[in-house]
């Protein structure tokens, strides 16, 4: 039996904020498939709208959490991200929701998509490559 | 360099009274397969739509589940349709054994990620060179 996922002791309930980051790396993922040329097709189209739709939305509640509460940058309890990472996740979904429904990105457009991409990574340190997922190659 | 292929039509189901986390499984997966996933709340709804409609290449289901658990949803579709593929998650570390023992292929601990789900459909959704092409992983 294959064993996946957390090591015995760290084992817990998921929390909404593990929902928030998983759905973000898989947006990250669908960015960097769509930068690499890789397929779409209706049903891709479809998750990385209901992705992109979950990731804006809670960014925005985090984002609103930040402005209720205030930002601790030394806070050891939640995500506590900086109030501009969010805006840079609102961006992603955005941009995302757009090439999922077919419009082209200028090179400017994709060269920022980019960037902010890679600002992101960074800062949930997530540095999956795509190379190795052969199956996202074919639609 | 041959490029990894989906199973043709795969059918892939997945049961969680938890709708968060059950989304998140879905997005990731249909993401991956490119394909429409059956989804159910309970293990009852799954059994009886396994049994009027055919069983689906792979299930992945929470230990804790109502009317039929995981576990035993496990057995009856080993019994049933033995080449389905089953995968059972828990937050629970008692329950790895368990799903051992009723025949799950694969233990999905909580909390996990989209790269655990990844490592799922490359596994048991990725159709296998026969000839054993190293460009592909196993």
């Amino acid at each position: 039996m294959l064993r996946l996922g957390s090591k015995p002791e760290n084992m817990r309930e998921m929390e909404l904020d593990d929902i928030f980051i998983s759905r973000l790396q898989l947006l990250v993922i669908m960015t960097k498939s769509y930068l690499n040329k890789y397929p779409l097709g209706s049903y891709r189209e479809r998750s990385i709208l209901e992705n992109a739709g979950f990731v804006k939305v809670d960014a925005e509640e985090l984002a609103e959490d930040i402005v209720f509460f205030g930002w601790d940058e030394n806070a050891q309890n939640g995500l506590n991200f900086e109030p501009v990472f969010y805006q840079r996740v609102k961006l992603l979904a955005v941009m995302a929701e757009a090439f999922a429904k077919g419009h082209s990105l200028e090179a400017h457009k994709k060269e920022a998509l980019e960037k902010n991409l890679n600002t992101i990574c960074e800062a949930i340190t997530f540095s999956k490559t795509i190379s190795d997922m052969q199956f996202l190659k074919v639609a | 360099m041959r490029e990894a292929a989906i199973i043709a039509n795969v059918k892939i189901a997945v049961i969680d009274e938890d709708v968060i986390v059950r989304d998140f499984i879905v997005s990731t997966l249909m993401y991956s397969v490119n394909r429409e996933l059956l989804t159910f709340d309970d293990g009852f709804d799954a059994w009886v739509y396994f049994e009027e409609s055919g069983f689906p290449d792979m299930i992945i289901a929470d230990v804790n589940l109502q009317e039929i658990d995981g576990l035993a949803l496990t057995s009856r579709v080993k019994k049933a349709s033995p080449g389905t593929v089953v995968v059972l998650f828990s937050d629970s570390p008692g329950n790895e054994t368990k799903a051992r023992e009723q025949g799950s292929d694969a233990f999905l601990a909580k909390p996990f990620g989209v790269n655990e789900l990844f490592s799922l459909v490359q596994t048991f959704v990725v159709e296998q060179d026969p000839a054993g092409d190293p460009s592909i992983p196993g």
